[in-house]
C-alpha cells in the first residue's frame, strides 16, 4: 500500500515536469498523437537568445535570496517573542492575515502606500512586499521551535556554564538548523514563484522570471513557455533536494532505539 | 548530618520559593556536606523540582541565601553558580555525538581538544560507555542516555550536582544499576549532590543525608535512622508490607 502511494506521489509530482520537458523539445505535435513526431531543442536556444531573460532570472534569484535571508533571520528572532507573548493566539491570527488576503489583495492594499513612499516600480519595493508575506510565514513556521523542550535544552546548557550567547550559538542554532533551512527554502519559494506582487508593486518595470514566463504564455508559444517554466522549477528543485531534512524526533523527544 | 566543623558544600538558609505568585516552599534550611548526597523524598507536586530549579537559578521566584562552598550564589545567573542540574529526561544534544555531549561543558570553557580528551576518556570508561563515543544520542538506550547526561554533568567538575529524579523513566533493572553507578562515581569523585526522588528505596540507596518535602516544608533528618523512624516517610509501612509478603510466601 505504501509502495503504491509512493508511486502515486512521485507520478503526481513528476508527470507535469515530464510534460513540460516534452513540450520544450517538441517541434511538431499533431493532435491526437501521444508524443511529438518531430523533436528540436530550438525552444532552449531561442530562450537563451531572448534578450533580458538571463537578467530576469538573476533578478528573481537576487530578490528571492534577499527575501529568504531577511524573513528567516527576522522571523527567527521575533518568533520567540510571539511564542512567549501573552497574546500569542491573537498575534498568530494576525500573522495569518497576509495568507488570507492572498498576494493580489495584499498587493492592491500596499500599492498606494508604496507609490507614495517611492517604493513602487523598483526592486526594493517588490522585495519588501514579498518580504511581508514571507516574514509572516517565517514567524508562524518558527514559532513552533520555542517549545518547553528547547527551553529545557537551553537551561541545561546554562547550568553547564553556557553564557546566553553560547547557549544561542552552540545549542539553539544547531537545534534550529533544520527548521531554519526549511524556512529559508519556503520563503525563497514564496518570492521565487510570486507573480502578483511583482506585477502590482513592480508596475511592469521589474521583470522577473515569472513575469517573463507569463509573457511567453500570453504570446502563445507553448515551447518557450515550457522551457522557461522548467527554468523556473530549477532552483526550487535544487533547494528541495539538497536541503537538510528536519529531524522531528530531535526536538520532540528521545525514542527508545 | 553536617559536621559543625566542616564547611558545607551547599548551604540553603531561609529559602522561600514561589511560582506564578503561588508559594511552593517556605523557609527551607539545609546543608549538604562536601562529597555527600542529600536525598530528598517527596510526593509528586510537592515542590522537589521547584527547589532544584531555584537552587540552579532556573526561574521561579526564590528568596533566601544559597551558598556553594561558602560563596553566595543566589544573585548569580545559572551559568555562574557552579551548580549543574540533571533533568529527569537526559536531554542530550542531538547535534553532538556521545563524546561531544560529554565534553560540551569543557568546550564552553574553551578547553583544547587534548584537554577535553583527558577529562572525557576516563569518564567514558567509568560510566561504561566505551564503544559508544561516536554514537548519535538518539540511537542509545534510556540507561545509556542517562549515563551520557551524567558524564556531561561530571565533566565540568560541578561544585554541586542537582539530580531531578534522573532514573524515574528507566526500567527497574536499569534503574538499580544506575543507582549503584551513581553511588560509586559520586564516592570516587567526591561529588556534592542533591538527589530528589519520590521512590523510597532509591532515596535510601543514593543518600548519605536525608530530607523530606511535605506541605511546602523541607524537613532534614539528623541521620538515616531518624529518617526511617518517621512514619510519614513510609519506611515502616514498606517493611511491614514486605514482611507480610514474606510470611504469605512461606505459608504457600
Amino acid at each position: 500500500m505504501r509502495r503504491v502511494s509512493n508511486i502515486a506521489l512521485w507520478t503526481a509530482f513528476l508527470a507535469p515536469v515530464a510534460l513540460l520537458l516534452v513540450w520544450s523539445f517538441a517541434w511538431r505535435w499533431p493532435w491526437p498523437a501521444p508524443l511529438p513526431n518531430r523533436w528540436r531543442a530550438s525552444a532552449w536556444t531561442d530562450l537563451a537568445a531572448t534578450g533580458g531573460l538571463g537578467a530576469a532570472a538573476l533578478r528573481s534569484l537576487g530578490i528571492a535570496t534577499t527575501v529568504a535571508v531577511v524573513a528567516t533571520g527576522l522571523g527567527f528572532v521575533t518568533s520567540r517573542s510571539v511564542a512567549e507573548a501573552r497574546a500569542r493566539e491573537a498575534l498568530q491570527w494576525l500573522l495569518h492575515l497576509p495568507f488570507a488576503l492572498s498576494p493580489v489583495v495584499l498587493g492592491v492594499g500596499l500599492e498606494y502606500s508604496f507609490l507614495r513612499a517611492g517604493l513602487a516600480g523598483n526592486l526594493v519595493g517588490v522585495a519588501l512586499a514579498q518580504g511581508i508575506l514571507a516574514y509572516a510565514y517565517a514567524v508562524i513556521l518558527l514559532s513552533g521551535l520555542w517549545t518547553a523542550r528547547v527551553g529545557a535544552f537551553l537551561e541545561g546548557a546554562a547550568t553547564l556554564g553556557a553564557t546566553p550567547r553560547q547557549a544561542w550559538t552552540l545549542v539553539l542554532l544547531p537545534l534550529a538548523r533544520p527548521l531554519l533551512a526549511l524556512c529559508f527554502v519556503q520563503t525563497f519559494l514564496i518570492s521565487w514563484f510570486d507573480y502578483a506582487l511583482v506585477l502590482l508593486i513592480g508596475g511592469g518595470r521589474v521583470a522577473t522570471l515569472t513575469t517573463s514566463l507569463y509573457q511567453f504564455v500570453q504570446s502563445g508559444d507553448l515551447r518557450l513557455a515550457a522551457a522557461s517554466a522548467l527554468l523556473l522549477l530549477l532552483p526550487p528543485l535544487v533547494a528541495l533536494v539538497t536541503q537538510a531534512q528536519p529531524r522531528p524526533d530531535a526536538l520532540a523527544g528521545e525514542p527508545d532505539p | 548530618m553536617a559536621d559543625p566543623g566542616m564547611n558545607p558544600g551547599l548551604r540553603v538558609s531561609g529559602l522561600d520559593v514561589s511560582l506564578g505568585g503561588r508559594a511552593i516552599l517556605r523557609d527551607v534550611d539545609f546543608a549538604v556536606d562536601p562529597h555527600s548526597t542529600l536525598a530528598v523524598i517527596g510526593p509528586s507536586g510537592s515542590g522537589k523540582t521547584s527547589l532544584l530549579r531555584a537552587l540552579a537559578g532556573l526561574g521561579g521566584r526564590a528568596n533566601g541565601a544559597i551558598e556553594v562552598d561558602r560563596r553566595r550564589v543566589d544573585a548569580l545567573p545559572a551559568h555562574r553558580r557552579g551548580i549543574v542540574y540533571l533533568n529527569q529526561e537526559p536531554l542530550l544534544f542531538p547535534h553532538l555525538d556521545v563524546r561531544g555531549n560529554i565534553g560540551f561543558g569543557l568546550r564552553l570553557r574553551h578547553r583544547s581538544a587534548s584537554r577535553i580528551a583527558v577529562v572525557v576518556d576516563p569518564l567514558v570508561a567509568a560510566l561504561g560507555l566505551q564503544g559508544l563515543e561516536s554514537r548519535d544520542p538518539l540511537t542509545l538506550s534510556g540507561g545509556e542516555r542517562q549515563r551520557v547526561a551524567f558524564g556531561r554533568a561530571l565533566a565540568v567538575d560541578p561544585a554541586v550536582l542537582l539530580l531531578d529524579e534522573p532514573f524515574a523513566s528507566l526500567d527497574p533493572a536499569t534503574r538499580l544499576s544506575m543507582q549503584t553507578l551513581f553511588r560509586q562515581v559520586a564516592r570516587d569523585r567526591g561529588i556534592t549532590a542533591l538527589f530528589v526522588t519520590h521512590d523510597l528505596k532509591e532515596c535510601l540507596r543514593v543518600g548519605d543525608q536525608f530530607a523530606a518535602i511535605r506541605d511546602g516544608r523541607c524537613r532534614v533528618y539528623p541521620g538515616r535512622a531518624a529518617f526511617c523512624a518517621d512514619p510519614a516517610n513510609g519506611v515502616a509501612a514498606e517493611i511491614a508490607f514486605w514482611s507480610d509478603a514474606g510470611t504469605s510466601l512461606r505459608r504457600e
